[in-house]
């Protein structure tokens, strides 16, 4: 440490090279502003592509993109071109994603925030997006809160609540299969929703709940829990489990041959999962939020070939409320005329999509104070082999959302407009 | 020797200026306020850590437990309490060194990987509570529902919610105490004798020095500071969820400190800057961010194993 630290040899050429440069850059800047026409509109997408949820957050990536590409096509947003800017939230860091907000909104200056498949990263930004008032569309959280008791006038929701969903399938699991019900939940603030969401909209037609377990998650051996399950003679054994949890319970299930004597069910499915699980273990009834195969659906056909011409795979329900939010946005703002987004908030209250967005027999449609978008949800069973590669799921019954969404009181959204 | 004391008052006074100055430059070169924000919280945290890894030679592995209950303590203050930012980060800091001081008992008698094991193992606890206690943390979907309030100082109250620079400078102010606090108690004999018990731990113990309860002490100063990062991180995402206790999270504080530099008092603070700037500019590049964030650390402790300050220092001396 004999030497000062200011004192390492610097060439003059280099200093007088890097005192150029800086004040070339003060010169250049101003050229680089453009005039507001030559502007794109952005849309921030916030989301993860790496982790857990990669897999799902590239799906809804896709329809982003691909939303993009429609809506240049037919005139952009007010005129100007759309531009999509992508950011990767990871899949559980709410701090880098609550940073990747701030970034998008504060330097880039967006016009819409767009995210984020994980349900605690998604209530983080809706902080960001409200403190900064910016129009947030979340695709795929399902958490009731978002469009609940922690709803925002300016975050509006794709994906359905987990009550929805709940409400959408105990109809169909009481009529066909029995009153009697199992439930094996994975234990955290996901699972524990979901049941309370199913054991309330089972009581309501007569059903009951003969037992339960809360699996921790990560489990691996669900054997103690089915034989116990299996002890309790239900008529539907019911998985709330995800992903790899997901898997191992129904392996599991086929191996003891509890499809044989029970109904297995449970409440949300996507394609994702089915795709990896092996074909005996695609068994069950559930609910699908958007299937891509509705043959009675117009626009649905093109959209599915678009999407297998861009990715090479089919869309699934991922890819559907990437392609949604995105239009939402400029749907939006072509609306109200307007980049404001209190205006374009107020124009999507109550705003029915187009049906080659909605692509869906009964459309869909924002409610009214609680900004949740109200879709059909698809009622079925997974099936190992269809008559197409991707096609492993049969729809049974499409229920309309109306009829499942509950009063806007039981959601416990109250939405304070800005004055 | 005056040379030496010159050039670290110089290479503090820059550090000073330019942590002083950071909303100001920051955004010209093409940052934001708030990567600033992240990176000086952080950088507290991996400095808290360093205090423990670099001075007394004791490896935790398990400081994003103090970290989040920091947070945690911040958030529910809030939430809960009484909506004042000040108290919110007084009882994070609080909670967070109360847990260490009782934790740290049980643990001090074990060296080396046995003791980051175990301090694993007690920062698990916590995500654990934190993710299944649903009713009161929130659980998985996280702690929200709260913002942090505008500061009142009896005769005007600063709004740091929506001006940036107002809490950056909030977050330097506690930033400059606590690092001032840590830096006084390293020139004390008390941080002398640390460093003793880091060189060797038994020639330490046969001079008399009572080793344990320093690692003690130090262990709770330690864990006091990463607490009271943690409730500026709650701050900062007006936000806390399990994560932010999770392992993964320790590593990340480990990571940064090895990085910046373990035998140097900044080094941490560079780690950081260079651990979230680099993640914030390469994961909007490519998909594959991480993979470049690994091989930038495993090259770093290949090459530099003293990290970039130590490095630098070298390069100085030599």
């Amino acid at each position: 440490m004999s030497k000062d630290l200011f004192s390492i040899p610097v060439k003059r050429r280099t200093l007088l090279e890097a005192g150029l440069a800086i004040g070339a850059m003060q010169i250049a800047s101003p050229f680089v502003v453009k005039s507001l026409a030559d502007e794109p509109v952005k849309i921030g997408l916030d989301n993860p592509l790496t982790g857990t949820y990669a897999a799902v957050g590239k799906n809804e990536l896709i329809g982003c993109q691909l939303a993009i590409e429609q809506i240049n096509a037919k005139g952009g947003i007010l005129g100007r071109q759309a531009e999509l800017l992508v950011e990767d939230s990871t899949s559980g860091d709410a701090g880098t994603a609550v940073e990747k907000a701030r970034k998008l909104i504060d330097r880039d200056h967006i016009n819409f925030l767009v995210g984020n498949v994980n349900s605690a990263l998604a209530l983080a930004m809706a902080g960001v997006s409200f403190e900064k008032g910016v129009l947030h569309i979340v695709p795929g959280g399902h958490t009731d809160a978002i469009t609940g008791s922690s709803c925002h006038w300016n975050v509006f929701r794709v994906c359905n609540t987990t009550q929805m969903e709940a409400n959408a399938i105990s109809g169909t699991l009481i009529k066909d299969y029995g009153k009697k019900w199992y439930y094996i939940t994975p234990d955290y603030s996901f699972g524990h929703t979901l049941q309370a969401g199913l054991e309330k909209a089972a009581a309501a037609l007569g059903g009951i709940e003969v037992g339960g377990d809360l699996t921790p998650l990560g489990t691996t051996d669900f054997s103690s829990y089915l034989i116990k399950a299996q002890s309790t003679n239900p008529d539907v054994i019911i998985f709330l489990t995800q992903g790899d949890d997901m898997v191992n319970a129904l392996k599991q299930a086929v191996q003891f041959g509890l499809d044989k004597k029970f109904h297995l069910a449970g409440a949300q499915q996507e394609l994702e999962p089915l795709e990896g699980l092996p074909p005996e273990a695609r068994i069950g009834t559930w609910v699908f939020e958007w299937y891509w195969k509705q043959p009675n659906v117009p626009h649905v056909a093109e959209f599915v070939e678009a999407v297998k011409k861009k990715s090479g795979r089919v869309p699934t329900a991922r890819t559907w409320f990437g392609y949604v939010s995105t239009w939402t946005c400029a749907l939006a703002a072509n609306t109200a005329k307007s980049l404001e987004a209190v205006k374009m908030a107020k124009a999507l209250q109550g705003f029915k999509l187009p049906p080659e967005i909605a692509l869906m027999p009964d459309g869909a449609f924002y409610r009214e104070g609680q900004n949740q978008l109200i879709p059909n949800l698809y009622v079925g069973n997974a099936q190992a082999q269809g008559s197409e590669p991707d096609d492993l799921f049969k729809v049974t019954n499409v229920v309309k959302g109306a009829d499942v969404a509950g009063t806007l009181e039981d959601t416990g959204c109250k939405l304070t407009w800005p004055a | 020797m005056t040379s030496v004391g010159f050039n670290k008052q110089s290479a503090n006074l820059l550090v000073w200026l330019l942590l002083l100055a950071m909303p100001f430059w920051l955004p010209a070169i093409g940052g934001y306020v708030e990567l600033g924000e992240r990176v000086v919280v952080l950088g507290l945290a991996a400095m808290a850590v360093n205090f423990l890894l670099g001075y007394t030679g004791v490896l935790s592995f398990g400081h994003a437990a103090y970290f989040g209950l920091g947070a945690y303590g911040a958030g529910m203050t809030i939430r809960y309490l009484v909506p004042s930012t000040g108290l919110g980060i007084l009882v994070g800091t609080l909670v967070g060194t109360l847990a260490g001081a009782i934790i740290g008992p049980l643990i001090i008698r074990l060296r080396g990987v046995y003791f980051a094991m175990v301090t694993i193992a007690f920062g698990q606890v916590f995500y654990f509570i934190a993710f299944r206690w649903n009713s009161v943390t929130g659980g998985d979907d996280g702690l929200n529902g709260w913002t942090r309030m505008p500061l009142n100082f009896g005769i005007t109250t600063v709004d740091i919610l929506h001006d940036t620079r107002a809490f950056y400078y909030l977050i330097l102010a506690v930033f400059a105490v606590s690092v001032g606090v840590m830096a006084w108690l390293l020139r004390s004999p008390f941080g002398r004798t640390l460093i003793a018990i880091r060189e060797n731990e038994r020639r330490a113990r046969f001079l008399g020095i009572p080793v344990d309860q320093h690692i003690w002490m130090s262990w709770v100063i330690s864990c006091c500071f990463a607490a009271a990062a943690g409730a500026l991180y709650a701050l900062l995402n007006n936000f806390v969820d399990p994560r932010a206790l999770y392992w993964t999270q320790s590593g990340d504080f480990v990571i940064m400190a090895v990085l910046g530099g373990m035998r140097s008092f900044w080094g941490p603070l560079i780690g950081a800057a260079v651990f979230v700037l680099l993640q914030d500019y390469l994961s909007s590049q490519t998909q594959n961010w991480m993979s470049f964030v690994g091989l930038f650390f495993v090259l770093v402790v290949l090459f530099f194993p003293r990290g970039i300050l130590g490095a630098v220092r070298r390069k100085v001396t030599s």
